[in-house]
C-alpha cells in the first residue's frame, strides 16, 4: 500500500506533466509544416549580435526535420518542462504530515523509514520514466501524417539519456525533501540550480566542455553520432551520492 | 508479583538544537495499566512519546517498549507493530478517503481486526468515502483512534485524545476506550490536558515538569499519600522551613498556610503542633491539586 | 442505573463504588442473592478504568458483602458474614444521620460537616496516626 500512497501523492504533478508533454509533442509535429513555410522570412533576418547569431542558427537547424526536432523538442520543450516535473515530483516531505512539528502518522506505521523513501523514490522514478519516454514516442509515431520520418532508435537514445542525467535534478529535490518537511524550498532550489545551471551553460558556450543540460539533450549525439558517455557516468555518480545522502539523512534524522 | 513492564523509561536525555526537552526523565508502566500523562504545553510528553516510537532518537538515556530498545531501528519496527498511536494533530493523509485510509493501515497489520474496524465504523459514523480533508476535527480523532484500535495492538499511546473536541465526542472517545480496554488485554499510555479525564479513566498516572517525572505511581496510592493541610493561626501564617519529607508547597495568605503533601500528613503536622495554630483541618487531594501542587510555577 | 461515582472528589473511585454497593444492599435496592452488574458493562456505563470496577469487587468479597462466583458474575452475599456487613452499615448510617441532623441544627453548613469528618478520620486529633 506504500505505492499506493506514494502514486495518490504525485498522481496530479504527474498527469499535469503528462497531458502537457504530449500536446508539447503533438504539436512539435503539427507545426512544423507552418515552421517550413516561415523560414524563407526567418533566413532573410539580419540582426547582429547574439539575437541574429541564435536566429541563424534556428534556421539553420530548422533546414532538416531531425535538426528541428532535436532542437525544438529533445533540446528545449522536452528539456525544459521534464526537469520541472522531476524537481516538482520529487519535492514534498517524504513522511508527508499535517503540520511542521506533528508526529508522522507514517513513522507511526512498522515500515523502516529507508523502506518509505525507497518506494516513494521508485514511485517517482517510475513516473519520470514514463514521462521522458512516452510523449518522445509521439514524434516517430506521427510524423508520417506531415509526411515526414524520425527513427524510433533516436527518439529512445535521447530519452535515455535525458533520463539518466536529468535524474540528478530529481535525486537532489528527493535529498532536499528529507532536509526540508515543505513542498516549496525543495521545489525553489532545485530550480534554482537548474536555472543557474542553464544560464552558466549558455554563458560558457564557445566551451567544449560538459554541462548537465548538453548531456541531457543529448547534444554530442546529435552533432556526431557519438554518446555522451562520460556526461551520463558523471550524471548517475551524482544521482547515487544525493540517493545516499537522502537515505542516511532520513535514518539519522529527528521527527 | 513481577509485572511485566510495557514501557521503560531510565534517565530520558534529549535536546533539540540545545534546548533540553527532557531532562532524565525516568518512568515505568506495567503491562494493563491505563497511565495519564500529565504536565504543561513544553513540559516533555510529545518529545517522550516520539522516543518511544523511535520517531527521535535521546540524546543519553535509555527506552524500552515490550522490553525492546525503542532507539534501535529493527526493534522501533517491531515495537510499532504492537503498538497503536494517536498523534496530538491526528496526522492522517489528506488525500485519502476513510475507507483507503482503513484498507492502507489494514496492509501493515497482520494481526488487522476488520471486525472491531466495522464495529468503529458503524458506532462513530464515519462515512467510507469521504476524504480526510474533509473530515471535521471530531471526526478526524475518531478515524484516528478506530486506525489504532483495530490493529490488534497490546498498548495504545494516545497523544491528548480529546483536545478539541466537544463533551460528547470526549465522551464517546472515551467510552470507546474504556469499552476497548475491558475486552482486549492491553496497555494504554496517553497523555492529556484534562486532568478530569485522566482522573476518571487511569489506574497510574506520571507528571512530568521541566524534562522530569515529579510524580509517578498507582492513582489510588496517590490519593492515600497525598494530603492538603490547612492551618489558621491567630496572626500572620509563620514562615517556617518544613524539615518533614514529602512538603511538596508551602503557600501562606495572611492567616492560613496551606500544605500540600506527598506522603501523609503525620510527620507534617507533628512539624506544625509547637506552632500553634488555631485551627488544623486535613483533607484528601484531588489529582488537580496534585498537579498543581508539584509542577513548577512560573517565577 | 443504581451507581455514579466522582472522580474529582480526591476520594478514590473504587472506595466510592464500595460504598454505593453496601448503601445499596442497605437500603433494599439491593437483595441477597441479587446479580451486580458485570465488570465491563458498568465500567463502559460510568466510562471508568475496569480495573477499578474490579478492585471495588475484589473489596467487596473480601469483606464478605458480595460473592464472585466464576464464570457467573458477582453476586450479593446471603450469608451472614454479609448480613452483618449489611448491618453495620445500617447502624454507622444511623449514627452519621444523627449526627448531621445535629450540626445541622448547630448551623453548620454541609462542607463544614465533611470537612470535620474528614480531618477526624484522617487522624488529626489523636495523638499517633489513626485508630479503626
Amino acid at each position: 500500500m506504500l505505492w499506493y500512497k506514494s502514486w495518490l501523492e504525485t498522481r496530479w504533478r504527474f498527469l499535469i506533466g503528462f497531458a502537457l508533454l504530449m500536446l508539447s509533442a503533438m504539436g512539435c509535429v503539427f507545426g512544423y509544416p507552418r515552421v517550413i513555410q516561415l523560414l524563407p522570412a526567418a533566413s532573410s533576418i539580419d540582426a547582429g549580435g547574439e539575437i541574429g547569431r541564435r536566429i541563424k542558427e534556428a534556421v539553420q537547424l530548422a533546414g532538416t526535420y531531425r535538426g528541428y526536432v532535436w532542437s525544438q523538442w529533445f533540446g528545449q520543450e522536452l528539456l525544459q518542462m521534464w526537469t520541472l516535473f522531476a524537481a516538482l515530483v520529487g519535492s514534498g516531505s517524504v513522511f508527508s504530515r499535517v503540520s511542521g512539528d506533528a508526529a508522522p502518522f507514517t513513522l507511526s506505521l512498522p515500515a523502516s523509514r529507508n523502506r518509505v523513501l525507497g518506494i516513494r523514490a521508485a514511485t517517482g522514478f517510475a513516473e519520470l520514466f514514463v514521462l521522458a519516454f512516452v510523449p518522445s514516442l509521439i514524434i516517430p509515431l506521427c510524423s508520417p501524417v506531415i509526411g515526414q520520418s524520425y527513427s524510433f532508435g533516436d527518439a529512445l537514445v535521447y530519452s535515455t539519456c535525458l533520463f539518466v542525467a536529468g535524474s540528478a535534478f530529481y535525486c537532489l529535490a528527493l535529498l532536499l525533501s528529507t532536509v526540508f518537511n515543505d513542498l516549496w524550498r525543495p521545489l525553489m532550489i532545485t530550480c534554482g540550480v537548474a536555472l543557474v545551471l542553464a544560464l552558466g551553460e549558455q554563458a560558457l558556450r564557445s566551451a567544449s566542455g560538459g554541462g548537465i543540460f548538453r548531456v541531457m539533450s543529448a547534444q554530442t549525439y546529435f552533432q556526431t553520432g557519438s554518446l555522451p558517455w562520460a556526461g551520463l557516468v558523471v550524471s548517475l555518480a551524482l544521482s547515487s551520492a544525493m540517493l545516499y545522502g537522502a537515505d542516511a539523512n532520513i535514518a539519522r534524522r529527528d521527527f | 508479583m513481577s509485572e511485566a513492564l510495557v514501557i521503560e523509561a531510565a534517565d530520558l536525555r534529549k535536546e533539540f538544537d540545545g534546548v533540553a526537552a527532557l531532562r532524565g526523565l525516568t518512568f515505568q508502566v506495567p503491562a494493563g495499566r491505563i497511565c495519564g500523562f500529565l504536565g504543561k504545553n513544553g513540559a516533555g510528553k510529545t518529545t517522550c512519546i516520539k522516543v518511544l516510537l523511535g520517531m527521535a532518537r535521546p540524546t543519553s538515556g535509555q527506552a524500552r517498549v515490550f522490553g525492546l530498545p525503542a532507539s534501535d531501528q529493527t526493534s522501533s519496527v517491531e515495537i510499532r507493530r504492537r503498538t497503536g498511536f494517536v498523534s496530538e494533530e491526528k496526522d492522517l493523509y489528506d488525500f485519502m478517503t476513510v475507507d483507503e485510509m482503513i484498507r492502507f493501515t489494514r496492509d501493515f497489520f497482520p494481526r488487522w481486526r476488520n471486525d472491531l474496524a466495522d464495529r468503529y465504523l458503524k458506532s462513530f459514523e464515519l462515512p467510507r468515502d469521504r476524504k480526510v480533508k474533509a473530515l471535521s476535527r471530531g471526526m478526524r480523532t475518531k478515524l484516528a483512534l478506530l486506525l489504532a484500535l483495530s490493529r490488534g495492538a497490546e498498548l495504545l499511546i494516545l497523544d491528548e485524545p480529546t483536545s478539541g473536541l466537544d463533551p460528547a465526542a470526549s465522551e464517546e472517545v472515551l467510552q470507546a476506550l474504556i469499552g476497548h480496554v475491558a475486552t482486549e488485554q492491553m496497555t494504554v499510555f496517553f497523555s492529556s490536558h484534562q486532568i478530569a479525564e485522566v482522573e476518571q479513566i487511569a489506574d497510574s498516572v506520571v507528571i512530568i515538569d521541566t524534562g522530569r517525572a515529579i510524580v509517578s505511581g498507582e492513582l489510588d496510592v496517590l490519593r492515600e499519600q497525598f494530603r492538603r493541610i490547612e492551618l489558621v493561626f491567630d496572626g500572620e501564617a509563620p514562615d517556617v522551613a518544613f524539615q518533614a519529607p514529602g512538603v511538596q508547597r508551602v503557600q501562606r495568605k495572611g492567616r492560613v498556610m496551606t500544605i500540600v503533601c506527598s506522603m501523609g500528613s503525620d510527620s507534617v503536622l507533628d512539624e506544625t503542633r509547637p506552632l500553634a495554630p488555631v485551627s488544623v483541618q486535613v483533607a484528601p487531594v484531588t489529582l488537580k491539586e496534585i498537579f498543581l501542587g508539584t509542577i513548577h510555577k512560573e517565577d | 442505573m443504581l451507581f455514579r461515582t466522582n472522580p474529582s472528589s480526591g476520594v478514590p473511585i473504587y472506595l466510592q463504588l464500595m460504598e454505593q454497593v453496601k448503601h445499596a444492599i442497605e437500603t433494599g435496592a439491593l437483595r441477597a442473592g441479587d446479580q451486580l452488574p458485570g465488570i465491563r458493562p458498568l465500567a463502559e456505563e460510568l466510562v471508568i478504568n475496569p480495573n477499578t470496577v474490579a478492585k471495588a469487587y475484589r473489596e467487596l468479597e473480601h469483606e464478605g458483602v458480595i460473592e464472585l462466583r466464576h464464570g457467573a458474575g458477582a453476586f450479593v452475599s446471603a450469608t451472614t458474614r454479609g448480613k452483618k456487613a449489611a448491618e453495620k452499615v445500617r447502624a454507622g448510617q444511623s449514627i452519621v444521620s444523627a449526627a448531621v441532623e445535629k450540626l445541622h441544627a448547630r448551623g453548620m453548613s454541609d462542607d463544614e460537616i465533611r470537612r470535620l469528618f474528614e480531618a477526624e478520620l484522617s487522624g488529626l486529633t489523636k495523638a499517633g496516626g489513626r485508630g479503626e
